[in-house]
């Protein structure tokens, strides 16, 4: 008895001693050596500049009010926060030191110059697919365009063991392939370079495509699988399918999708909660061209399997009811007293001040967090290029669980909405988990003004 | 690898860690340089289902039970619900539901603050109590119906309605409800308006700065407000035929800045009654006010009959 116990142990260490060993073996393998390119040329700084908006590297290397790139932004995971790095050429703090090697295997392989693997927080899946020229423009940026900020990296909160960094080498050799851009069959060459830039830089899958067990994203790409860009909940929030479904984009049109992208608005929706950030910090600096290939192949995207295409019509019987007194539940009440007044009775809003809750997708997602979430704790809309104010929500967090309840089911059904009620205790979970969650990002930082 | 195949090596990994922890086999790892904590959750401005409370003095400064402001969903529980709820109706969508009343394209709630419940916004919460009051510029008691008509005639830049009439005692009927339990004469101790600073210089072209860059995007560039695709009122006119005329209050710099204040820009943060305050100061809003009072607007025909003892103020407009 006793000696087999022995064995099973002797065993086991071994195994760990070969896991272990492995990962490292794995890490090391994954680093490719480079050559040094010549990065003093100014035209290649000002397209790293370009590609690193495209990239949207300063949404998590900035903590709020924090200096550009100086890292610092909370990261929450289940098991503790991890922070974003300080990536500005400081060479004691930063990347200063680092070189192009050492650049590119962090961004593209996710290991760390000291051979240790990153975690999948940083879309090293997704920049994985940026050729080589980019990858050197993006290094010359940081290394000749970026003001150099010494701040020291903070500690991650997560406890060990689970803290340890080397399984994530076998993680890495799972799910992080190397690979290179495929365009869709059949592309044109717009769409090409909007699949290119949704599946590379632009990172849309890292919140838009569901994550497994694992944390790996389902698909990296639609040839990949088919829940690619078919939605997700992060970070408390619904990133919608950006397939071309009912409660994805079959409602909007590439015009719609373009000035989204560019101003955080349409005439029905605006940006919030993360998707603020993401146009405050990059899909607004986007050239014309990309943000029409961006939209022209999204659109494309057919719906995941088992989703319908478009909900059937509906007549909207919400505003005359409204606009009689027929209040006829509380959630109608409700949102006459504390809705109306921006929204309006006709659920349309005012174009490009308040958005619409009739015929918004946020609204009749398939999920309700981000609608749940924005109703707890308002949200302001991202600044935008045309001298727009940035409108913002308050919070009705003072309202109860019930009350939130019966409001955001009335407007997931009203008017030519279809979607289904929401119970408390979704709003109950949601508070609670707001709670526990590190202040959001701030939008609109002074400093992140267009050409900096 | 196919994709099950992925997922069954992720769940051996997932475990690795814990057996590592289990066989004690491995020192935590280095910790990485400390540099900050980890950021504080923002904490919650109140609690959910705490109310709005407000102390409630007597006529004779004796403290009676708190007021508190009652949600509209309570309105179904009073006898006279109905009428509550048309009166309240009326408020809100004064220009769609009276327009042989209505001049302006406004409601009355453009001016009073969500649906008067609001401090700082010009709240009806005392006027039901408030009312048979001595008025300095009509020189007479007023009734809390003259008061109401006053502003149809002014602020709405149209007619006057029947005292008796459903319409008019329907407003009255919310302003009671909304009084709740406070007795007459007694007061909820609030403020109807910003205490501004009356000896500020007004500054009008300052003033039409501010305006293009805090007030355009809602009320226009040329005051003329924004309606929704059926025509009706939603950021009223600020000057011209569709605006309040010169007998209104608002039409008054400092009676406007001090309405301004706290009340505008609205929806631009994300505390408030509703996304105001924090943006102007009492300088911004005497110089705004300045600039959109002082366009063009209706005249006001009973201006001759106004402060009649000569007492005018000194922003009075004739």
């Amino acid at each position: 008895m006793g000696k087999r116990l022995w064995v099973v142990a002797a065993g086991l260490a071994l195994a760990f001693t070969g896991a272990v060993g492995g990962a490292h073996w794995l890490s090391e393998t994954r680093r490719v050596a480079a050559v040094e390119p010549q990065i003093d040329d100014e035209a290649m700084i000002a397209r790293g500049a370009y590609i690193a908006r495209t990239a949207d590297c300063i949404a998590c290397h900035t903590a709020p009010g924090g200096r550009p790139f100086a890292g610092g932004l909370a990261m929450e995971t289940p098991v503790g926060a991890i922070y974003s790095t300080n990536i500005t050429p400081d060479p004691a703090t930063g990347i200063g030191t680092y070189r192009y090697a050492d650049f590119r295997n962090a961004v593209q392989a996710g290991v760390r110059r000291d051979g240790t693997p990153l975690y999948p927080a940083m879309p090293y899946t997704s920049y994985a697919i940026m050729p080589e020229a980019d990858m050197q423009a993006l290094y010359a940026y940081f290394k000749g365009g970026v003001a150099p900020v010494t701040q020291a990296n903070a500690a991650a909160t997560i406890p060990w063991p689970l803290n340890m960094r080397w399984p994530m080498a076998w993680w890495q050799w799972l799910f992080a392939p190397a690979r290179e851009f495929v365009a869709p069959e059949g592309a044109d060459a717009r769409i090409a370079r909007g699949a290119y830039l949704v599946e590379g830089p632009g990172h849309c899958g890292a919140c838009h495509t569901p994550r497994g067990l694992a944390y790996q994203e389902k698909a990296l790409s639609l040839a990949d699988g088919d829940a690619f860009l078919s939605g997700a909940v992060i970070d408390g929030w619904r990133a919608k399918s950006l397939r071309g479904e009912a409660q994805g984009l079959q409602s909007w049109s590439e015009a719609e999708i373009v000035a989204f992208l560019q101003t955080g608005r349409t005439d029905k929706v605006a940006a919030f909660g993360a998707m603020a950030d993401v146009v405050a910090h990059s899909t607004r600096y986007f050239a014309q061209a990309d943000l029409d290939a961006v939209a022209a192949y999204l659109k494309q995207l057919p719906p995941a399997a088992g989703r319908i295409n478009a909900f059937p019509p509906k007549t909207d019987a919400t505003t005359a009811a409204l606009q009689a007194g027929r209040y006829e539940t509380r959630g109608a009440v409700l949102y006459m007293e504390f809705c109306a007044a921006c929204h309006r009775a006709d659920g349309k809003g005012m174009p490009r001040v308040f958005p619409a809750l009739d015929g918004n997708s946020a609204v009749f997602a398939e999920s309700p967090q981000s609608l749940i979430q924005i109703t707890l704790e308002g949200g302001t809309m991202p600044a935008n290029d045309r001298g727009e104010m940035a409108f913002a929500m308050p919070a009705f967090r003072t309202l109860s669980d019930d009350d939130i309840a019966a409001v955001v089911s009335f407007i997931r059904g009203a008017w030519t909405n279809q979607a289904e009620p929401i119970v408390p205790q979704e709003v109950g979970h949601m508070r609670k988990f707001l709670a526990g969650k590190a202040p959001h990002v701030v939008v609109n930082r002074p400093e992140d003004k267009k050409g900096d | 690898m196919n994709k099950r195949v992925r997922y069954r090596v992720a769940g051996l990994l997932l475990a690795l860690p814990l057996g590592a922890w289990a066989s004690g086999a491995l020192p935590p790892s280095a910790s990485e340089p400390q540099g900050r904590q980890p950021a504080a959750a923002a904490p919650a401005e109140r609690a959910p289902g705490v109310v709005l409370r407000y102390p409630v003095l007597d006529k004779d400064g004796k403290r009676l039970p708190d007021y508190v402001v009652p949600d509209d969903a309570l309105i179904d529980a009073a006898p006279n619900a109905e009428q509550i709820r048309l009166g309240q109706r009326l408020l809100n969508d004064t220009r769609r539901l009276l327009p042989g009343h209505t001049g302006a394209a406004m409601n009355c709630n453009s001016c009073h603050i969500q649906q008067g419940k609001k401090p700082l916004g010009a709240p009806y919460i005392n006027s039901f109590n408030a009312f048979p009051q001595y008025n300095p510029r009509a020189d007479r008691v007023v009734t809390l119906a003259d008061r109401i008509n006053g502003c149809f005639q002014r602020s709405m830049n149209g007619k006057p309605l029947p005292r008796d009439g459903i319409e008019m005692q329907a407003m009255i009927a919310y302003m009671k409800w909304l009084a709740q339990d406070v007795p007459p004469g007694a007061q909820v101790q609030i403020k109807n308006a910003w205490p501004i600073d009356t000896k500020l210089k007004p500054d009008s072209t300052r003033g039409a700065t501010l305006y293009a860059k805090q007030c355009a995007a809602c009320h226009g560039a040329g005051g003329e407000g924004k309606r929704d695709g059926a025509g009706n009122v939603v950021f009223p006119p600020l000057w011209g035929d569709e605006s309040f005329n010169i007998g209104a209050g608002l039409a008054r710099t400092f009676k406007a800045a001090a309405f301004i204040r706290n009340n505008m820009p609205m929806a631009v943060n994300t505390g408030g009654h509703w996304g105001e305050g924090g943006v102007l100061s009492d300088q911004d809003a005497v110089d705004i006010a300045e600039y959109f009072t002082h366009m063009p607007r209706p005249d006001f025909p009973g201006k001759e009959r106004d402060w009649p003892k000569g007492n005018k103020p000194a922003d009075a407009r004739y």
